[in-house]
C-alpha cells in the first residue's frame, strides 16, 4: 500500500489517509480480511499523530470499509466494491463537470473531450 | 542591476570561529535573506556589512563607497537593526532617541514616535523594562526613523507576535517597492521570514554554501513520494534524504526539471507524487548534510 500525506492539500490529514486506504481497497491493493497497519505503525511511517490515524480508521469503520476488534487491530471488511465504484464515479462526475466548463471557456467542446479521452492510452 | 552593497571575500577571525572569504551583493529593489544554523556567522556577517566591525581581509562597498573613506555618509543611509541593541538599559526610549538623532541627517521624530505608538510601546518606558519582542520593535523603529536606503535586519522576527511579524513583512515589502532601496534580513527559516526573501544566501561555519533566487531554487527542489518499485533505480539513486517506510518512500531532489520525464509514468498511475520542498528542507539538507 502506498500512502502519502500532503500538508499543502486543503483536505485534512485524516481524510487523506482514509481516502487512500479506501482507494487501496477499491483497486484490490488491500484484500478482504487483510490486516491494516496498526495505528502506531502508520503514525510512525507518515510522521503524523495517533489522533489523525484514529480519526481516519474511525471514519472508515463507520462507512463499513474496515472492522476494528479490540486486541486484534483493524482489518478490511467485506466491502461492496460496487458501492466504492459508485463513490469514485461521483468524484469523476465532479472532475468531468469541471473539465466541461473549463473546456467551454477555451472553445473545447464535449466532443473534443470525448475524443481526447478515447485517444488517451492506458498504461 | 545596481548593487547597493557589494561584499568581496570578507574574512574575520575569532577564537574558534571565522568568516571565510564570504562574498555577496545586495541589489536595488531586492530582499536578500541570509539563512544558516545557529552559530553559522549571520550576526558577524551583518556587523561586517554594517561597518560595526572591520574585516581582516576583503572589502565592503556600500552605495559605491568604502567605510574607510566615507563611514559617516554610509551609516547615515543604513538602517541597522542589531539582535542585541547596545543601548543604555536604564535610559528611557525618548532619551535613547534623543541620543541617536544627531547622528542622522534625515532623522524623523514624527515617524519614530508614530512607529512606537503603532507598536503600543510607551516612549517614557525604560529600555530595560521592555519585553524581548518590544526591544526588537524599538530597534526596528530606530532603524527606520532616519529614512535609510538599506536595511540590515539581524533576526528581526525574534520575539515578535504574529501581528507584528505580519507588519514587519509588509513594511519590508513596501520599503523595497520603489526599486531603489534594499533589505538584508537574517533569520531562522521557520520564523516566517523565508517567504520574504527573494534572493537567498545559505551560510554554514562562516562560509557561503549557496546563493540563489528563491523562486528558481524552489522550482528545482521537490519531495518525491513514491510506491515501492514505481521508479527506475537510476532515478531513485539521484534522490537524497531518502526515507523508506511501510507505506511508501520519500526523497528529495535538487533538480526536479531533470527528473520530470522519468516521473511522468508513475505520476499518471498515481504511484508517485511531487510535493514542494520548503526552504527549511533545503537548508537542513545543505547544512546538516542530512
Amino acid at each position: 500500500m502506498f500512502i502519502t500525506l500532503s500538508p499543502a492539500s486543503p483536505d485534512p490529514l485524516y481524510k487523506q489517509i482514509a481516502d487512500q486506504i479506501r482507494d487501496a481497497i477499491a483497486v484490490g491493493d488491500l484484500a478482504v480480511n487483510e490486516s491494516l497497519p496498526s495505528i502506531r505503525e502508520l503514525c510512525e511511517a507518515l510522521k503524523t499523530s495517533a489522533i489523525t490515524v484514529k480519526r481516519a480508521y474511525f471514519d472508515l469503520e463507520k462507512e463499513g470499509c474496515i472492522i476494528t476488534r479490540a486486541g486484534l487491530g483493524s482489518y478490511v471488511a467485506e466491502v461492496d466494491l460496487l458501492r466504492l465504484r459508485e463513490r469514485k464515479l461521483a468524484e469523476f462526475r465532479k472532475e468531468i463537470a469541471r473539465l466541461v466548463s473549463t473546456g467551454a471557456k477555451f472553445n473545447i467542446s464535449r466532443d473534443d473531450l470525448v475524443q481526447l479521452i478515447a485517444s488517451t492510452k492506458e498504461d | 542591476m545596481d548593487a547597493i552593497l557589494e561584499a568581496h571575500e570578507l574574512c574575520k577571525q575569532y577564537e574558534g570561529f571565522s568568516i571565510d572569504h564570504l562574498s555577496l551583493n545586495i541589489f536595488a529593489g531586492s530582499i536578500l535573506g541570509v539563512f544558516g544554523p545557529n552559530g553559522a556567522g549571520k550576526t558577524t556577517l551583518i556587523k561586517l556589512l554594517a561597518g560595526q566591525i572591520m574585516p581582516i581581509a576583503g572589502a565592503v562597498r556600500v552605495f559605491h563607497q568604502d567605510y574607510d573613506a566615507s563611514e559617516k555618509e554610509i551609516k547615515d543611509r543604513i538602517g541597522y537593526c542589531p539582535q542585541e541593541p547596545p543601548f543604555f538599559p536604564n535610559k528611557s526610549l525618548v532619551e535613547l532617541a534623543r541620543f541617536a538623532a544627531p547622528f542622522f541627517s534625515k532623522w524623523d521624530g514624527a515617524l519614530f514616535y508614530g512607529l512606537l505608538e503603532r507598536f503600543r510601546i510607551h516612549p517614557e518606558k525604560r529600555f530595560s523594562l521592555l519585553s524581548s519582542g518590544q526591544k526588537t520593535l524599538f530597534s526596528l523603529a530606530l532603524a527606520l526613523a532616519h529614512h535609510p536606503d538599506l536595511l540590515l535586519l539581524d533576526e528581526p522576527a525574534s520575539g515578535l507576535d504574529d501581528a507584528n511579524r505580519r507588519f514587519l513583512i509588509e513594511m519590508v515589502r513596501d520599503f523595497v517597492a520603489g526599486g531603489e532601496k534594499a533589505v538584508l534580513v537574517s533569520s531562522h527559516v521557520s520564523d516566517g521570514l523565508d517567504e520574504l526573501a527573494e534572493q537567498v544566501l545559505f551560510i554554514r561555519a562562516g562560509k557561503s554554501i549557496m546563493t540563489a533566487d528563491k523562486v528558481d531554487l524552489l522550482a528545482n527542489w521537490k519531495w518525491i513520494h513514491f510506491r515501492d518499485h514505481a521508479l527506475e533505480p537510476t532515478l531513485v539513486a539521484k534522490l537524497t534524504a531518502l526515507r523508506h517506510h511501510p507505506f511508501g518512500n520519500s526523497g528529495l531532489t535538487s533538480d526536479f526539471q531533470a527528473l520530470c520525464a522519468g516521473l511522468a509514468g508513475a505520476m499518471a498511475a498515481g504511484d508517485a507524487q511531487v510535493e514542494n520542498a520548503r526552504l527549511s528542507d533545503v537548508l537542513v539538507h545543505l547544512t546538516q548534510g542530512g
